[in-house]
């Protein structure tokens, strides 16, 4: 299988491949191997793996996301778009002109008072200097109204749980599309040498709905899909070696698959090889990398209260301060999922204690991750992105408690950090908190925003797929300005 | 193409300029789009010209609108053919050479009317000049593509040797690696046919329909589970086992493709046809609370056309459900059109009998406690309206229209029917019409990118006007028109296993995979294939030779689909938590097809080496190479387990040679050259220094099956 026997021509061959493909093979120890001159050969062709950091269309404002994800829809009504003209018409009908034209979840099933409004009880509070209503439910994040620019008027196209998941990540409620995760760190790389560049966190009561395409890479390479770091045990699958197997037989025998692979790799001339081991030696870092950034002993016990952890229990807190350890580390995008934000007014999903729970889940910790972020100098090259899929209805849903139903016109999301203004409300809802009437934004046009602060133009951010380039934003999205610093 | 102005005399018109603008031109100028209300599909057209004047001004070529904007220098006209490739110089200077000759006209034209290459029903041809050593054989497959080698002025590659070759041709055939006895007696037959016997042996295998039905599983979109967020289980494994059954039985393709698409519409179905309708159920199900069901049948329906049209038309038709197709000649009316052959179907579980053919060839099969059912199509007696869709919007019907196929495609020879509305089995037997140009091109075509790693066609799910041009037609053709002509014209008479025959036994098959400098100058992509491509094993593959080379498979065929091991805390990630008991005994150690397939939580395993997500159609695998792959062949509870098994094996006694060269050999299937039987013994008497005799076979063992060239097709 030696082709070319020749000795010059093979000495031809590896200079040839490496100079082209340019091969990273990172810190490869000299000492066990088989053919020193593939080495050489390979550290002269410089370092380009799939995640290397890549040049933007412009300058970025920020560089990493930490992507608050509120499964389930919080209602805007009970947390930042105060209506007292709402409150005033508590148990009224609302008006035909409302609803024509429009479709809901749960059409079929007929339940009572669908079309009555339901005003808050929530008693809200102007805060920062931009005057933004924030609910009593939400004390901690009031605090930060500061350093927050809130968006009234989000809007998306779907209205069951799943698809609208989807659509909030990929821009599409079909399966198959590549999430903004995938596409940020498919459009400028990761700055973590021993760590995915996109990671995922979950805690509430389940995961949420959707499942693992939520952070899919769809029709991207998979080295760009999100990797869930589980809360217990070990943070990533596989990351442990097998019982029996201590950190010495591990490495030996990834030093034996090296070398065996770097033997291969100068026989066959194929640079998938040194790919690969450049992922084993890789994989070797993340063994020691992954535990090393979930292990929070190291977190002062100001820290840990700041954010409200207790370190022995998986909470949304705990996952805040770890996005912050993850972002330190220089992973690019980081998600964080909480569930279970769907209230209808069933058990469980009422607007009285079980919208009160949580509340408290995540108040204190997203408000500390965005404290802490700026006391260490983070903040400014982090975006914080808070929302859930969809919103709520003004109307009530009255079951045993009172709820309300999924709303897709308009709902309050919020970001802070890399590149967003400081204290600033984009857009305003009509009376009823129903529709726009100022400065609609739409999930398109947050990916493209999105985007444009990470310094990527959307429609220049392109991947060929059956037949066409594909965007995260289709053939859709506009730049918000108003929420750039 | 128009060839460069001769020194006598000026262009012909018709032989040198008029192609030029027909291939060129007439897409935005001709008589299906004008733009500026410019027409170059005529002489007198072009002469007339559009909103900014005539084109051509006869006997002045530099002074001619078309002549500066081919040229690129127009003021305020971007240069034409707009943002694709200009004209070559000598089409160019045909141009410059008719004008400036005064522009003749022709006595009589017809309008240049362009057709793109797909929509053409491919032909027999072959290729010139004499034939040499090296560069040309058999027919289609070494002679063209020797032709375009010798073009290139490339020398193919040897063939690789014999125990690359023996892998090679196993796995692609069977997705099983050979034995070492095997391979030692291929190695050492010296009958001048011995390939021809192997690969008759290996398409006889029962393996070779497992090997091959996760071909179609994928564009199938096959799964255990319904997908959306409930992702509850299903039953339909009955039609993955129907697949391999059809596959291993050589059932010609165009039946294979008329009963999944309509074999409960064939004259008294068969049970085995009504199972086979069961591709188009591998559709999602939502069963999430609130949704609006007939917005998810909808869906369904969609997913068939959009699967139906990728699959077996290659062309991106999903592209029409919201507007006329932006590239190609698919209007969103006939998008509906097609969608009404799908839209008149119900959707029942069907209940096998226990006396049914639900079992393997060659092999028991596992018998299943509970009735086996699986999901079928049955054909609704009083038909649903199909409106089109404003913007693809299911909440806003437009104009109804009933059952109907692309004009730009062959009409359909539905001869004798009279007034019976045409139906599914109508539709597939138009698809598979010998005469159709998209079918055979499109199977021909993914079947040599398994082979190859890339088809002839490189975007495989796009044969229309965006999609790459063939990097050889005059193959591709050939291979197409092989695969629908009888056999008794020598043609392959739609036997599949015809077709893979004859691409491996070509010496392009069968070239070594090495890389070589000089054609990593000439030809970086190994696009005229002077060599062999190396291929990382799709996922269920590389569970496959670790499986035979611990020796634990359990070669049984069929049945319900199986639990092997798998990370804790895989089945969290759903929004239902969904149980996996994990299989005992054999079925633990079954093959990756069997793996039971969640979409929600789908095997990491799997996942991490690219197995589809079955949730849309797939016609291409991604094959990345990444850490969590690493970390899978090093740390997962089920690999660790193989190699446990493969250390026994090995410590057991094999029988010849020394275990760490045999065992080398089950892995990779050659011998070792002695540095690397040299580095596998450091390693071992390494570990026998620091542990137990078990223990050192084991860290080999996992070397072994942790290597690239183990997971790899040489």
């Amino acid at each position: 299988m030696n082709l070319p026997a020749d000795p010059a021509l093979a000495a031809l061959t590896r200079r040839h491949f490496f100079s082209r493909c340019g091969v990273g093979l990172g810190s490869i120890a000299l000492a066990s191997l088989m053919d020193r001159n593939a080495l050489r050969a390979a550290e002269q062709g410089g370092a380009t793996p799939p995640l290397a950091p890549r040049t933007t269309h412009f300058r970025p404002r920020a560089k990493n996301v930490i992507y608050l994800f509120m499964a389930g829809g919080p209602s805007q009504l009970e947390l930042f778009d105060h209506k007292p003209r709402l409150n005033a018409l508590n148990g009224q009908a609302i008006p035909d002109s409302y609803l024509q034209g429009k479709r809901f979840a749960f059409m079929d099933s007929s339940f009572k008072n669908r079309s009555t409004l339901l005003g808050s009880r929530r008693a809200f509070r102007q805060q920062g200097p931009s005057g933004m209503w924030v609910s009593e439910l939400f004390p901690h994040t009031a605090g930060i109204a500061g350093e927050v620019t809130f968006i009234r008027t989000c809007a998306t196209n779907v209205f069951n749980h799943a698809p609208a998941k989807l659509f909030m990540n990929t821009g599409s409620s079909q399966f198959g599309r590549p999430s903004l995760g995938a596409w940020l760190t498919y459009g400028i790389g990761s700055e973590a040498d021993n760590l995915p560049g996109f990671v995922v966190l979950q805690s509430g009561p389940r995961g949420p709905r959707g499942g693992a395409v939520n952070w899919g890479s769809g029709f991207l390479p998979t080295t760009f899909q999100g990797v869930p770091l589980r809360a217990q045990g070990e943070p990533i699958l596989n990351l442990t070696a097998p019982e029996g197997i201590d950190a010495d037989r591990q490495r030996r025998t990834l030093d034996a698959v090296r070398d065996l692979n770097l033997q291969r790799l100068v026989d066959t001339g194929d640079p998938e090889i040194a790919t690969r081991i450049a992922a084993y030696e890789m994989a070797y870092r993340m063994q020691t990398s992954a535990p090393e950034a979930m292990d929070l002993t190291g977190e002062s016990r100001a820290t840990l209260d700041l954010y409200g952890v207790d370190p022995a229990k998986p909470s949304f807190a705990r996952n805040c301060l770890l996005a912050r350890r993850l972002v330190e580390r220089g992973v690019r995008f980081v998600q964080l999922y909480h569930t279970n934000w769907d209230s209808h007014g069933g058990p469980g999903e009422t607007l009285e204690s079980d919208f009160e729970k949580v509340c408290r889940d995540v108040d204190q910790a997203q408000a500390a991750l965005v404290r802490d972020l700026k006391s260490r100098g983070l903040l400014e090259d982090t975006l914080v992105v808070w929302g859930g899929e969809f919103g709520r209805t003004p109307m009530g849903e009255n079951r045993e408690k009172t709820g309300r139903n999924h709303h897709i016109d308009a709902f309050t999301i919020w970001m802070a950090g890399g590149g967003v203004k400081a204290g600033a409300v984009v857009g305003e809802t009509d009376e009823l908190g129903f529709g726009p009437i100022q400065d609609r934004v739409h999930v398109h046009d947050l990916h493209a925003t999105i985007l444009h602060l990470l310094g990527l133009d959307h429609q220049r951010l392109t991947f060929r797929f059956q037949g066409r380039d594909f965007r995260l934003t289709d053939v859709h999205g506009e730049l918000v300005p108003s929420i750039l610093a | 193409m128009g060839a460069a102005a001769v020194a006598v005399g000026a262009p012909d018109y018709l032989r040198e300029v008029k192609p030029v603008l027909t291939d060129h031109c007439i897409g935005c100028h001709g008589n299906e789009k004008s733009q500026n209300g410019l027409r170059l599909d005529t002489a007198v057209a072009a002469l007339k010209g559009g909103e900014r004047g005539p084109a051509v001004v006869p006997g002045d070529a530099g002074g001619s609108l078309l002549v500066q904007v081919i040229e690129g220098r127009h003021a305020q006209l971007e240069r034409m053919p707009y943002k694709r490739s200009p004209l070559s110089t000598a089409s160019i200077a045909a141009v410059r050479g008719w004008i400036d000759a005064g522009a003749p006209l022709p006595a009589a034209e017809t309008p240049g009317h362009r057709v793109h290459w797909a929509f053409v029903p491919p032909e027999r041809r072959t290729p010139p000049g004499p034939v040499e050593e090296g560069f040309s054989g058999g027919y289609p497959i070494d002679a063209w593509i020797g032709h375009r080698l010798k073009e290139a002025g490339l020398a193919p590659s040897p063939e690789a040797d014999r125990a690359t070759l023996i892998r090679r041709v196993s796995l692609d055939l069977t997705g099983l690696p050979p034995d070492p006895e095997r391979i030692e007696a291929f190695v050492a037959d010296p009958r001048p046919d011995a390939y021809e016997r192997l690969v008759e042996e290996l398409l006889g295998s029962p393996h070779h329909g497992e090997r091959w039905a996760r071909w179609w599983l994928d564009v199938a979109r096959y799964a255990d589970s319904n997908g959306y967020s409930a992702d509850a289980p299903r039953s339909i494994w009955p039609w993955r086992d129907w697949v391999v059954r059809s596959l291993n039985a050589d059932l010609p393709f165009d039946q294979f493709i008329v009963e999944q698409l309509a074999g409960d519409l064939l004259p008294g179905a068969s049970l085995d046809q009504r199972i086979a309708t069961g591709f188009h159920r591998n559709t999602q199900l939502n069963e999430e609370g609130g949704i609006d069901p007939e917005q998810f049948r909808i869906e369904g329906v969609i997913d068939r056309v959009g699967t139906t049209g990728t699959a077996l038309l290659g062309l991106t038709i999903a592209c029409a459900q919201c507007h006329d197709h932006k590239f190609d000649p698919i209007r969103q009316r006939e998008y509906y059109q097609l969608f009404d052959f799908f839209n008149q179907q119900d959707e029942p579980t069907l209940e096998i009998p226990s006396s049914g053919p639900v079992q393997g060839p060659g092999g028991p099969a596992k018998a299943p406690a509970k009735p086996t059912t699986t999901l079928v199509l049955a054909e609704r007696s009083a038909p649903r309206r199909t409106p089109v869709f404003i913007k693809g919007d299911f909440t806003r019907p437009g104009e109804e229209v009933g059952p109907g196929t692309p004009a730009v495609l062959p009409p359909r020879p539905f001869e004798g029917q009279g007034s019976r509305r045409p139906n599914r089995l109508d539709l597939a037997r138009w698809i598979m019409d010998p005469r159709h140009p998209l079918a055979a091109r499109v199977t021909v075509n993914r079947v040599w990118q398994q082979y190859f790693g890339r088809g002839l066609v490189e975007t495989e799910n796009d044969f229309g006007t965006q999609g790459s041009p063939p990097t050889h037609p005059e193959l591709l053709d050939g291979l197409a028109v092989e695969l629908v002509s009888p056999t008794a014209e020598g043609g392959f008479g739609y036997s599949l296993k015809r077709l893979h025959r004859r691409i491996v036994t070509s010496q392009t098959y069968r070239r070594a995979s090495t890389v070589r400098p000089d054609l990593l100058e000439r030809d970086p992509g190994n696009r005229l294939l002077a060599r062999q491509n190396r291929i990382r094993l799709d996922a269920e593959l590389i569970r496959d030779v670790a499986l035979v080379a611990s020796g634990a498979w359990d070669p049984a065929l069929g049945g319900p689909p199986v639990h092997p091991p798998q990370p804790e805390g895989v089945m969290n990630l759903g929004q239902v938590r969904r149980e996996w008991r994990t299989s005992l005994a054999g079925d633990r150690y079954r093959r990756g097809l069997y793996t039971y397939f969640w979409r929600a939580t789908p095997h990491p395993a799997l996942a991490v080496f690219d197995a589809p997500d079955a949730f849309s159609t797939c016609t291409r695998r991604n094959r990345s190479n990444t850490p969590l792959q690493a970390l899978t062949l090093l740390n997962d509870a089920a690999f660790v387990d193989l190699a446990d098994r493969l250390a026994r094996r090995l410590q057991d006694g094999v029988p010849w040679g020394d275990p760490v060269a045999y065992g080398f050999q089950l892995c990779t299937g050659r011998r070792p050259k002695p540095g690397e039987r040299e580095r596998l013994q450091r390693l071992l008497d390494g570990e026998r220094r620091t542990g137990s005799d078990t223990e050192a076979w084991r860290t080999v063992s996992r070397v072994l099956l942790n290597l690239d060239e183990t997971i790899t097709r040489e």
